[in-house]
């Protein structure tokens, strides 16, 4: 091995800590350490003269480890690590420490002792440095096409933006056209343009301009290069992992060869069968044989499967002009290769009929939005006419029922977000159209929270829909007149009404579709309590999931409007072009391995991993040891605090790495008070720490920190360890229990302090010298308390003493 | 007018701590519960909405001085119906507790109570009963014996309520 030379940069950040901190005393004190070849010292480091120092030392001096005393710890440690990466040196050579915000700041008005915890500090730097290995990057090939799950308004978009910058997509949409719940909703709020309308694609040359939106028949979807689209198709299998998915596809059999038929709707004329129409609301009947309404992609025909009698009858086969009817068609699975995912599955409405009181399903005039709006449709069965289901005459009084469903403990606890507006939109329609007709929204709070939404609601009341303050209890039926009745209380003026209607519209909760626990087991991502896709982080991460590569727009997340799902769809877009874009995932090797000599037979590490990056693999027969996918394993090191036979350690943290800096940082006392070392995370819990420097939160010299990539890596082993190096006490401080960076690591180091303070007691040690603190950037104040809080009570405790008496 | 200087919301915590009120600080305000309501349907002098709300803002003398908390006939309705799974009937119960143990009881209810430790019922044995009973063919009602009962009584503590209103009076 070369021999270590190990270069410490001193910065006094422009002076500021030479009062506080004694820099003599520090060279003097780094030059006695023999591995210590170059001490330098300055006022910043990370950039100009300072870091051409740096890499001067690298190039001349050959300073194979690099210790950096700087104030601007994130910062300054990438533009260092770049410079010495760029000479030569690897990334992990290189260690950034902050004196200023975890030395001189807090402690500055102690500066005899603040310069000895400084020594410590370095000195656990040093000893660190000397067991560094070097962590390499590594490349995984990423296949530059996607999968898009979904063929509503989001998945066609991000399909879209996807194919239009050259990439291959396949459009996967499970019902036999494209559009999904937008194209039956017929229009859109606020901008009152139908719903079955995209935007332009690139590849169009013909329009005159491509920031134009076009129905989807006119869009010149299908034209687009690139871009497959597969209807009446579902994914029944994914296998592979990120950048190389294997995914299994199964089309139904549509009956009809897509590429041959030419809509001449001869095949309807003639087919004899004729079924309730569900997309219609059962208000008019269709033929086994037909389409759903004339702006649609694919522009053909599908035969229902159920109502056909096949080679019975074969009239449409006899009148086919150009032999598309194929009756013999069957079931067919493909299999393709793609490097990202994109879920885009939307939501659907719920079945009101469970909430018994409303007695949808059983009135024929009860009917949903959804529902509604094939009457308002022009294509619709009564050609935009709102007619009564029952028995078909003009509808005069009309009672819409909000919340339906949602914001019911009962049923789903969550506010559906769009129902409101879908409501509104309804009313102002109807009113337009026939402004005689009577029509009343019963509502909880009317939610108008978008853009131009609150315009809406002016528009409705402008138009005199009448709006009752009040959820009604039920919706009753009087045969003699045919009427429904609603019982409702007017809140605002306390009393009591029974609204006569010839149509009640149920503004059902919006729930997630369908086949989402489905592909949530196909695919392994996790879903939310309400049965959406779970999403990273809600905050920043919206379109991602915790898998790399598989992303999320649209409602599969969560009901919204179309402004919000085109958003998404763009996004994820963009988020999967970022992952795929140059063919390769790059990454630093900082993962977690394997020690197989000591591995074996136990499944917790698995289990506790909150990126799925270990899987058990037999070695023979009987026996099987953990592996870790470099390309999943996020370095967190949740699986070390895990293992009960301490057989993994992470590449860039080392369990030697803790327990020599640890070490360290105990060997030096600064003050006569108790030791404390404090066991940091690299997230909120050790910002805490970064901002009780930034604040001058006063804390003893004493409370030292250690910081780990996350406090779940924590064994019990190290908190023992702590106190075996002379530690009186030890704080763990991490983010808060539900902000986690890794999901639950402080909840799992909660249960192990737990665990440590009940192994301290038997051996007559005081359980509270130990505990856990949960802190987030903004609380320096509140670590400083906690360090000053300890210390009190070691103090009082007084110092270890071992003693059979429990 | 009513010029409020400061909500009483202790009143919500203090319903919210007894058994069977703990659901009240879910409430939000959708009138289900009114218009589930048989009572509310026959009288002006009840509407469960209203009586929550007034409880929500503190108004603590105003809920205890009407006797509206006494004209729910626990029909379970609205907490069926519910939205926000508020236990309504039960937080009457709740609230009848608070009210009794601060002598806020109606005589009618008062009467029951005597009946209850006196005879063991709570409707007494008429002239009228028994001779619609001997009509009938039914046997004539046994005295029940008030031993038992009296124990129990006086192990939930209904005794220190029924002496404390006497005391009153």
């Amino acid at each position: 091995m070369e021999n270590l030379k190990i270069g410490v940069f001193l910065s006094d950040c422009g002076k500021a800590l030479i009062e506080i901190l004694d820099f003599d005393n520090l060279t003097s004190f780094l030059k006695e350490i023999p591995e210590v070849t170059v001490v330098e010292r300055g006022t910043e480091f990370w950039k100009g003269s300072g870091l051409q120092t740096i890499i001067r030392t690298i190039k001349e001096q050959k300073a194979n480890r690099l210790i950096v005393a700087e104030s601007l710890p994130k910062l300054s440690e990438i533009k260092i690590v770049e410079a010495a990466e760029a000479s030569g040196l690897n990334q992990n050579f290189v260690q950034v420490i902050d004196l200023k915000n975890h030395c001189a700041w807090p402690h500055r008005n102690v500066p005899l002792e603040a310069t000895e915890k400084a020594k410590a500090m370095l000195l656990a730097a040093i000893d660190r440095a000397k067991i560094l290995e070097p962590i390499h990057k590594l490349e995984f090939p990423a296949v530059k096409s996607v999968l898009v799950i979904g063929g509503g308004i989001s998945g066609m978009q991000a399909a879209e933006d996807l194919a239009d910058l050259g990439f291959e997509v396949h459009l996967v949409e499970k019902a036999p056209f494209l559009g999904g719940i937008a194209a039956r909703a017929g229009r859109f709020f606020p901008t009152d343009d139908c719903a079955a309308c995209i935007q332009s694609p690139a590849s169009d040359v013909k329009t005159i301009t491509h920031t134009s939106r076009k129905c989807i028949y006119r869009s010149g979807i299908a034209a687009i290069q690139g871009l497959k689209i597969h209807t009446n198709c579902q994914v029944v299998g994914v296998d592979g992992q990120a950048g190389n998915y294997k995914i299994i596809l199964e089309k139904k059999p549509r009956y009809i060869n897509e590429t041959k038929c030419i809509s001449c709707n001869l095949c309807a004329e003639v087919c004899p069968v004729e079924v309730p129409d569900e997309y219609n609301v059962n208000l008019m009947n269709r033929k086994a044989i037909y389409t759903i309404t004339p702006n649609i992609y694919p522009p053909t025909y599908v035969i229902d499967e159920k109502a056909c009698k096949f080679n019975e009858c074969k009239k449409c086969v006899q009148v086919c002009p150009t032999n598309a009817i194929e009756l013999n068609q069957k079931p067919e699975t493909t299999t393709l290769n793609v490097g990202a995912i994109i879920v885009a599955t939307g939501f659907k409405e719920y079945d009101p009929s469970v909430i018994k009181e409303y007695h949808y399903g059983e009135y024929p005039d009860v009917i949903t939005n959804l529902e509604l709006a094939r009457l308002l449709d022009p294509f619709g069965p009564t050609q935009g006419k709102i007619v009564r289901p029952s028995d078909r005459k003009f509808a005069r009084r009309i009672v819409f029922v909000q919340c339906v469903g949602s914001r019911d403990k009962r049923w789903n606890d969550y506010c559906s977000s769009i129902c409101c507006m879908i409501s509104l939109k309804h009313a102002i329609m109807i009113k337009t159209s026939f402004p005689e007709v009577d029509v009343s929204i019963c509502y909880i709070d009317i939610r108008t929270t978008g853009r131009e939404h609150e315009e809406y609601y002016e528009k409705a009341r402008e138009l005199g829909v009448k709006f009752i303050k009040g959820r009604p209890t039920e919706i009753s039926h009087d045969p003699e007149s045919n009427l429904l009745i609603v019982d409702v209380e007017d809140s605002i003026l306390r009393r009591l009404l029974e609204l006569e209607a010839d149509l009640v519209v149920l503004a059902t909760a919006m729930v997630p579709s369908e086949d989402t626990e489905t592909l949530a087991e196909i695919m392994q991502i996790e879903t939310d309590e309400d049965g959406f896709f779970k999403e990273y982080n809600a905050k920043l991460r919206p379109t991602e999931t915790k898998k790399r590569g598989i992303f999320l727009c649209g409602g599969s997340t969560f009901p919204k409007d179309a402004p919000s799902s085109s958003l998404q769809a763009h996004s994820a877009a963009l988020k999967a072009v970022k992952f795929l874009n140059t063919g390769k995932i790059v990454k630093d090797q900082k993962t977690a391995v394997v020690n197989e000599e000591y591995c074996g037979d136990c499944e917790f590490c698995p289990v506790s991993c909150p990126y799925d990056a270990i899987e058990l693999v037999n070695v023979d027969e009987k026996h099987v040891v953990a592996k870790v996918s470099d390309l999943l394993c996020e370095g967190c090191g949740i699986c070390v605090g895990t293992c009960p036979l301490n057989a993994i350690d992470l590449r860039h943290f080392k369990q030697s790495e803790l327990l020599s800096q640890t070490r360290a940082i105990l060997s030096i006392k600064g003050q006569d008070k108790p030791l404390i070392l404090a066991f940091c995370c690299s997230e909120c819990g050790g910002a805490s720490v970064d901002s009780a420097g930034m604040t001058m939160s006063d804390y003893p010299t004493n409370v030292r920190t250690v910081k780990v990539p996350c406090t779940g890596y924590l064994r019990i082993e190290h908190v023992l360890a702590a106190i075996r190096y002379g530690a009186q006490g030890v704080m763990v401080v991490g983010c808060m229990s539900e902000g986690c960076h890794h999901e639950d690591g402080v909840k799992k180091v909660e249960t192990r302090i737990n665990v440590a303070r009940a192994l301290l007691k038997e051996y007559g040690i005081e359980p509270e010298r130990v505990e856990l603190f949960n802190t987030i950037f903004v609380e320096g104040d509140k670590f400083a308390e906690a360090a000053r809080t300890m210390i009190e009570r070691l103090e009082k405790l007084g110092p270890i003493r071992f003693s059979k008496e429990v | 007018m009513t010029k409020i200087k400061e909500y009483n919301v202790p009143f919500s915590k203090e319903v919210s701590s007894r058994y069977g009120g703990e659901t009240i600080v879910l409430c939000y305000q959708c009138g289900t519960c009114a218009s589930s309501c048989p009572v509310a349907k026959t009288t002006e002098k009840f509407n469960p909405r209203e009586i929550f709300r007034l409880v929500l803002l503190g108004e603590r003398q105003e809920v205890f001085q009407s006797n509206a908390i006494w004209l729910c006939s626990s029909c379970y309705n609205c907490q069926e119906r519910c939205p926000q799974m508020v236990e309504v009937a039960d937080v009457f119960f709740a609230l009848r507790n608070i009210a009794a143990e601060e002598g806020h009881l109606p005589n009618m209810y008062l009467e029951f109570a005597s009946a209850l430790i006196n005879d063991g019922r709570i409707v007494p044995v008429s002239k009228f009963i028994e001779r619609k009973r001997e009509q009938i063919g039914l046997p004539p009602l046994k005295s029940t014996g008030t031993d038992a009962l009296r124990k129990i009584l006086a192990a939930t503590g209904f005794n220190n309520l029924q002496l404390k209103k006497e005391a009153e009076s």
